[in-house]
């Protein structure tokens, strides 16, 4: 990287966050729009209730012009009366917006492809047709008394002197603010930064970054854009939507709090609940190992890690289970140290010396080799019990032995 | 072919930072010592194959010092003479680096914590017995000509002070390289770049990011450290590792090379049958939406989007599936069109005309939601013949009347939701509550 590009990393300091970040969930919106995914109306007037109730700022709601029965959910959500504002999802079609006006949302999200290779091969037209299209939507909002968002669609891969045009143009027609969509994911946090950085210097309205995981970077590409003065973000409950999907609401909270100490408000203890939640009604299991809400995440194994947690916590833990609602696990296997062993056993109220912690140990991780896995705490009880019974016999047939060596 | 690991070093150009980038991959043993997770000797023996046949350059290959089984595998992948360097883990300790030797291995990991929390906590030692430990390791090691990574475990919260006391002691030792291990996944990329750069300039030595996914980040991380010059890293398949895991190997792969344009001459073609290799082993599913290697990366079913995809792919796709060992697929269901049902059936030699094909787009739609899957083409055959009449006679009666007429795509659609509701009402939860009306078109940003 350049000279500048060191000037800019130095620039990217946490500090740069503002403290008024806003998280704008879309689990109702692009979540469902993933392939396969289907909520039911109750299920979405739930999820929308379960994010107000920790504080999520804005929700997208849905897609108004999809059929009556979205509508329908949305006219349901907006009557719960929720502290978040919500928000529907149109394209620039004036058709979209009455839809949306119909279900008494808040606010509406205009969106277009701004990239040349989307609006020649998706809409087969040109930027001045895209233009023209927007700026109707536009007049239909305003006309509908609705506040709304200029969505830029595949906006990292447009050109940045028509991205900025188009972006100055939506500030001009009365947009509240502007959504740079990395729509296939092809950024990294520094070109995030850069990109983002020159938008917000362009505008005086604010910028919402809105990231896809497709190369696992979304979480990041989300905080480079806050880092550079975005003052929104689109997140989804388990990272939910298109392909590999969006940043995780999750993810975003906790990285703000964590690494660049910023707290935006969210209550986190219900994390796992919603989670969990999300988890079932889009048919999409949370793997034990995704990061914050996976139940792996707070289970150590390994003799070393298994030690320092032991002795203090924060020697591999950032934060403590309980404060994203998950329990801390000490998990038994061929990886395990003794000590892990002794504090096992400790909690079944059994102490044991360092030496029949090795013996057990050592059958327990051959039973874990056999098994491949790691084991259930009654099967280590059951090694415990083999091995004292073991111990007993053997001591036993010594006692034989001593009376009687003849005896087989 | 061992040599041309030491022959890395030589390829990298002097004073540019972005220079070729070595993937040691630590599936065998940061993957492994995931809580719960445990390989078959055998399993490790064909995933250390597997990942040389795709290219990486290094294979961690696991902890002999553990003895037993462990210890005979890593002797047994030494052995495969495979073309990628093997590396075993050891702590600081001169048994555990003899243990390695003894398995034949041609380079080791000594790892030691570099961070006072660590030092004061778990190893309840001093900084100076941290440095003579490793110190003493890698002079043992090197006296033994392998090559020496020191591993900095829990670099990211140890006083940069003291890390860079602890690479200049490895550096002056005689180790090759320092790995920087984000352990906890605390840093965000840009720390990361800062962290990585300072390392480099003050102790001159290589380094080699370890990063975890705690908060989302590893594989920004560790191409922000390979920006800032790192030129090893340390990568799962998966992204399998401790708690969240660590850099997923077909992420970083694939970023790399589409992201930041460089080429790691890797068979990325092979990822996706290596990821279903170690998602078996692990006994972890790849879930369907994972980045790169997700089943369901390149299925189409939105209209909109697979009639661009089909005039061309790069509307929607960085990468062609076949460059990671996909196929692109289009189902049809819920968000299929007419366009693409008449497509699809006329592979099967069945000709419909327009209105047929937007009636029966309906039906497709209707069985989808209430199946909550895409139609399998055996569905869609079956649901031609069975509704191709009433779709007809539908017709038929239409013309018949008034030209005002509802759309019939509409109120087919509207009857069909009535009719599931009506159906599933017992059920609620699973009551669809989305009928598509005109197509979900230009629907994603």
């Amino acid at each position: 990287m350049s000279r500048d590009g060191d000037a800019l990393i130095k620039g990217a300091s946490k500090a740069n966050v503002g403290r008024q970040v806003r998280l704008v969930d879309t689990t109702l919106r692009d979540g469902e729009q993933t392939a396969g995914v289907v909520f039911a109306n109750q299920e979405k007037v739930r999820i929308a209730r379960l994010l107000d109730d920790i504080g999520v700022h804005e929700l997208e709601v849905g897609s108004p012009w999809l059929c009556e029965e979205e509508r329908d959910a949305m006219r349901e959500i907006v009557s719960l009366e929720l502290d978040a504002p919500t928000l529907a999802f149109c394209r620039a079609d004036v058709q979209d917006i009455e839809y949306a006006a119909s279900t008494g949302v808040d606010g509406v999200v205009i969106s277009a492809s701004t990239s040349d290779q989307h609006i020649a091969t998706k809409y087969g037209k040109d930027r001045d047709w895209l233009m023209g299209r927007v700026g109707e939507a536009v007049e239909a909002a305003k006309d509908a008394g609705l506040p709304f968002v200029v969505s830029a669609e595949d906006a990292s891969r447009t050109g940045m002197d028509f991205l900025l045009t188009f972006a100055v143009a939506a500030q001009e027609m009365g947009a509240e603010r502007f959504r740079f969509c990395d729509s296939l994911s092809v950024l990294d946090p520094f070109v995030s930064y850069q990109r983002i950085q020159t938008i917000v210097g362009t505008l005086d309205i604010p910028v919402e970054v809105h990231c896809h995981n497709d190369f696992g970077m979304a979480t990041a590409n989300s905080l480079a854009g806050l880092r550079a003065g975005a003052t929104h973000v689109t997140v989804s409950i388990n990272g939910l939507g298109e392909r590999t999907g969006n940043a995780a609401l999750e993810e975003v909270v906790m990285a703000l709090r964590h690494l660049d100490g910023v707290e935006i408000g969210v209550s986190t203890a219900h994390f796992r609940e919603i989670s969990e939640y999300v988890a079932r009604a889009s048919s999409r299991a949370i793997p034990i190992w995704k990061a914050i809400v996976g139940t792996n995440v707070f289970a150590h194994e390994s003799g070393i890690h298994a030690d320092g947690i032991i002795k203090n916590p924060l020697t591999y833990e950032v934060f403590s289970p309980d404060e994203v609602g998950l329990a801390r696990q000490l998990v038994v296997g061929k990886h395990s140290g003794s000590r892990t062993i002794q504090h096992k056993f400790k909690e079944f109220g059994i102490d044991l010396s360092d030496h029949e912690a090795n013996e057990i140990l050592a059958l327990a991780r051959q039973t874990s080799i056999d098994l491949k896995r790691a084991l259930f705490e009654k099967e280590l009880m059951y090694i415990y019990r083999d091995f004292i019974r073991d111990n007993e016999q053997r001591m036993a047939q010594d006692r034989v032995g001593v009376m009687d060596e003849d005896e087989d | 072919m061992r040599e041309n690991f030491a022959g890395f070093l030589l390829q990298r150009p002097a004073g540019t930072i972005a220079g070729p980038v070595h993937i040691d991959d630590t599936t065998l043993r940061d993957g492994e010592q995931t809580a719960g997770v445990v390989f078959a000797n055998e399993e490790k023996l064909r995933i250390a194959k597997m990942l040389d046949e795709v290219g990486v350059h290094q294979i961690e290959a696991g902890i002999p010092t553990m003895g037993g089984a462990e210890k005979e595998a890593v002797t047994q992948i030494a052995a495969l003479d495979l073309n990628c360097s093997i590396l075993a883990w050891n702590r600081a300790v001169i048994a555990d680096v003899q243990a390695s030797l003894d398995c034949g291995v041609d380079a080791v990991a000594i790892s030691m914590s570099a961070s006072d929390i660590h030092i004061e906590h778990k190893l309840r030692q001093s900084r100076e017995w941290v440095l003579d430990s490793v110190k003493r390791a890698v002079v043992f090691a090197k006296d033994r000509n392998v090559y020496v990574s020191v591993n900095a475990e829990d670099a990211s919260r140890a006083d940069m002070e003291f890390l860079l006391a602890f690479a200049r002691t490895a550096r002056e030792a005689g180790a090759d390289r320092v790995r920087f291990c984000d352990t906890l996944g605390i840093l965000d990329p840009f720390s990361t770049f800062m962290k990585i750069k300072t390392l480099i300039d003050v102790v001159g030595i290589d380094v080699e990011m370890h990063t975890h996914n705690d908060f989302g980040m590893a594989t920004a991380n560790a191409i922000a450290g390979i920006k800032a010059g790192a030129s090893y890293v340390n990568t799962t398949v998966n992204g399998l590792g401790e708690r969240a895991g660590n850099a997923a190997l077909e992420e970083l792969a694939m970023a790399l090379k589409y992201i930041e344009g460089m080429k790691l001459g890797l068979r990325t073609g092979k990822f996706r049958e290596l990821s279903e290799y170690v998602a078996a082993a692990s006994n972890r599913p790849i879930p369907t939406w994972k980045p790169i290697v997700g089943a369901n990366l390149f299925v189409y079913e939105c209209e909109n989007r697979a009639n661009a995809t089909m005039i061309d792919p790069s509307t929607y796709e960085v990468f062609s599936p076949e460059s990671v060992g996909l196929t692109r697929r289009y189902v049809y269901g819920k968000y299929s069109g007419a366009d693409s049902l008449k497509a699809k059936f006329r592979e099967h030699d069945i000709a419909l005309t327009d209105d047929e094909a937007a009636i029966l787009t309906c039906r497709v739609r209707s069985k989808s939601v209430a199946l909550k899957r895409s139609l399998f083409d055996d569905e869609l055959i079956d649901t031609y013949h069975t509704e191709i009449e009433a779709v007809r006679e539908e017709l038929r009666g239409s013309r018949s009347s008034d030209d005002d007429a509802p759309d019939p795509v509409e109120t087919a659609a509207r009857d069909a939701v009535a009719a599931m509701n009506a159906v599933s009402a017992p059920n609620a939860a699973a009551a669809p509550n989305v009928v598509p009306a005109q197509g979900k078109v230009n629907d994603e940003s």
